[in-house]
């Protein structure tokens, strides 16, 4: 009773503090829009995700590999623009574009003629790009020859020249309503991977990894009742009433506890109703993330306000916190796209974890059990955190 | 049984004994104070006294239970006015009073009762819905007492509740106290003001150097030094001729002169000045001034170090 009336003290002090508001709610919400909008216009602004082929005819355009021609075109995953072969090999080598198409002189000739009428694709297969060149190419071109096939024999069995290109073109009408489904499925998946690290919405990156930053930036705040409390001298004299030790701890690690929890929690909503960011796909494991930051940043707090002599030091260390927990954490931009000692320290530290367990439920589309590894490294921090505070709390006050 | 007891009680911080086996006796109902200059060892005294430090050797009682074995019952006992003010400066002054009141397991209209009472002892009723940290000095001592009366506790213990603020909130403050004592209290007053301690106290320890160096009432302490009231006058002429006059009067035990100034030597200031007086108006001096020098605390302490207690 008496710890929550310590709670409920602390808290209030924090509410009084004009600060709070502004670090606890106004600055995380400003910046998630922030992040949003720098990561989706850096979005727009980078490479087209589709693959820009180049189509090289030796002879002019003829009827057959027109039909190619607009079908290719008409693929979501593919640019494609018709060049002379110097120039297409000339684009290859300077990357603009990923492959050559070769169309030969006697195309229509040869399939009319029932020769094979081989095509060359020019494309470094060695990688991922040119094998999904080569895997988007292969089956509308193999779908084309078969309607060809399925021409002849129709001229065959009806023994008319001119029922060539009606069937042709049946078929393959045929074959790209038939297929555009599953051909569309199969470039998708490869599209979205080049696409972005975030999924189809901007803020699954900005607003977790605002939730975490701000975390801990709210500690410039809450750090400071506990460090007003000893420079004040009150703690002391919490020490001559029947308060315990453990309860003056206990009460303050709470506030803390509260008020991050609290944040967190605001901004999930936020997040989840605002801009659209599905928090609430895995309920429990978003609680459960929010419970063990909660409690791995407010045994910060503790160590930061039994460190800390002066406001100046608190507002110092926490943001110390947040620059090497946020920053090396991957709450800004994703470690994986960091690479390197970079990524590999950062994956050691608890804010990574706090991502980790976010990103497994909006990103990577994991369930509950995805959570248990991340909130467990969460909580095992927030111990070691409390430990060294108290301990260094002991040391210094009593 | 004794409102507080000292036994013994030491205090070492590394190599230095700040307190070197004090013994304190204060019976219920008394204002004790407890007298010595800066690092004398007040404050660590009282430290040990209310938890918060651990004594090196020996114990103390609050209404009979050891601060080092039955801490949480001494300490229910026990209301301790620290030395800094210790209040929190953006709370208002009723919402510390409440906070501290919860702290000692005051709840609901009790608890809403026992702050109007304490604001209005203090003075503050109109004030209390104001940041303490708004408050000048004198105000933040009177909160900063308040809040460790608002479980009524038996024994109250006061490191230098006065140091620093105005003449009207210190009189108010010696009010408060006396009245809290009048109550039943049992005040322990810590200070470096020997007026302070003349004025409010029953019995009077004085400290020096990690050790009480003199205990008893105002009286007994001044009895110890011997020492008479000095009476210095200064008159207009030449007063050899009246020497002999003044030794006869009663309760004048040595009269020193020369040239227009004489130093007497006298049992009672009140019966003697008048006298020596009469005496110079019959021999027809006319008198320019007259300071007369009552034994104190402080001739007490000086006669018992050799050094004064205010640097
Ligand atoms: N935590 C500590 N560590 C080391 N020395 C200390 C500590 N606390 C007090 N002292 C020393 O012990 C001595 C007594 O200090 P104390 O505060 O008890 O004196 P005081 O009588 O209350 O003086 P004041 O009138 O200035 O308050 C001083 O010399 C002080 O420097
Ligand atoms: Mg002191």
């Amino acid at each position: 009773m008496k710890i929550l009336d310590l709670v409920l003290k602390d808290l209030r002090q924090m509410l009084y503090d004009k600060n709070s508001a502004l670090f606890l709610v106004a600055m995380p919400i400003v910046f998630t829009f922030f992040m949003g909008y720098a990561y989706r216009s850096g979005e727009s602004s980078a490479a087209d995700p589709r693959i820009p082929l180049a189509w090289v005819e030796e002879k002019s355009p003829a009827e057959m590999s027109n039909m190619l021609y607009t079908h290719l075109a008409d693929m979501d995953s593919l640019v494609i623009t018709r060049m002379e072969l110097d120039d297409a090999q000339n684009a290859l080598q300077r990357g603009k574009v990923d492959g050559i198409l070769v169309i030969p002189a006697e195309f229509d000739q040869k399939v009319l003629e029932n020769q094979n009428p081989q095509l060359t694709l020019i494309a470094d297969t060695t990688t991922a790009t040119g094998q999904s060149i080569y895997q988007l190419l292969r089956m509308p071109i193999s779908q084309l020859m078969s309607s060809f096939e399925i021409g002849r024999m129709s001229v065959e069995s009806l023994n008319d020249p001119n029922e060539f290109m009606p069937t042709v073109n049946l078929a393959w009408e045929k074959w790209a309503s038939h297929n555009l489904d599953s051909i569309v499925r199969v470039e998708q998946a490869v599209g979205q991977q080049e696409e972005s690290w975030y999924g189809d919405n901007p803020y699954n990156q900005a607003s977790p990894g605002i939730i975490v930053q701000f975390a801990i930036i709210g500690l410039v705040t809450s750090g400071q009742v506990l460090m007003q409390e000893r420079k004040t001298r009150t703690l002391q004299r919490l020490m001559t009433t029947t308060m315990r030790p453990w309860q003056i701890i206990a009460g303050h690690m709470l506030a803390m506890f509260a008020i991050v929890f609290l944040q967190t929690t605001l901004m999930i909503i936020f997040g989840q109703f605002v801009l659209n960011v599905n928090y609430l796909r895995v309920p429990l494991g978003t609680f459960l993330i929010a419970i063990s930051l909660g409690l791995w940043v407010a045994s910060m707090g503790l160590l930061i306000g039994t460190l800390a002599k002066s406001d100046n030091q608190v507002v110092l260390y926490a943001m110390l916190a947040m620059f090497v927990f946020s920053a090396l954490g991957g709450t800004w931009f994703p470690l994986e796209g960091a690479g390197g000692a970079f990524a590999s320290i950062g994956k050691l530290l608890p804010a990574s974890w706090a991502m980790i367990g976010l990103q497994n439920i909006l990103i990577r589309g994991l369930s509950l059990s995805s959570l248990w590894q991340p909130v467990a490294i969460l909580l095992v921090y927030a111990l070691g955190f409390f430990i060294l505070a108290v301990w260094r709390f002991r040391k210094v006050e009593m | 049984m004794n409102a507080i007891e000292v036994k013994n009680l030491k205090k070492s911080f590394g190599s230095f004994q700040a307190v070197k086996g004090v013994d304190i006796i204060a019976q219920q109902g008394e204002i004790l104070s407890l007298l010595g200059p800066n690092g004398a060892g007040k404050s660590t005294t009282i430290s040990m006294l209310s938890g918060l430090i651990a004594p090196s050797d020996g114990d103390a009682f609050i209404m009979g239970y050891s601060v080092t074995d039955q801490p949480k019952s001494a300490k229910e006992k026990l209301g301790v006015v620290p030395q800094d003010i210790a209040l929190y400066p953006d709370l208002s002054a009723r919402e510390n009073l409440l906070f501290w009141g919860k702290m000692y397991d005051l709840r609901g209209s009790d608890l809403k009762q026992r702050v109007d009472e304490v604001l209005e002892m203090i003075g503050l009723t109109e004030r209390q819905k104001d940041r303490v940290g708004k408050f000048s000095g004198g105000m933040k001592r009177r909160v900063n007492i308040a809040a460790a009366l608002m479980h009524k506790p038996d024994v109250v213990i006061m490191d230098e509740p006065t140091v620093g603020i105005d003449p009207q909130s210190r009189r108010h403050i010696l009010d408060n106290v006396k009245e809290l004592n009048r109550q039943g209290m049992t005040v322990l007053y810590t200070t470096h003001y020997m007026e302070e301690a003349a004025e409010l106290s029953d019995h009077i320890a004085i400290m020096d150097q990690g050790k009480i160096i003199a205990f008893g009432t105002h009286d007994e302490l001044i009895k110890m030094v011997g020492e008479q009231t000095r009476i210095d006058l200064t008159f207009n002429a030449e007063v050899e001729a009246i020497i002999p006059a003044w030794k006869e009067i009663e309760g004048v035990s040595g009269i020193d002169a020369s040239d227009g100034k004489v130093t007497a030597l006298v049992d009672d200031s009140n019966q003697a000045l008048p006298r020596l007086l009469e005496v110079a108006a019959q021999g027809g001096v006319r008198i320019l001034s007259v300071d007369i020098k009552e034994p104190n605390l402080e001739s007490v302490f000086l006669h018992l170090t050799g050094r004064a207690l205010r640097d």
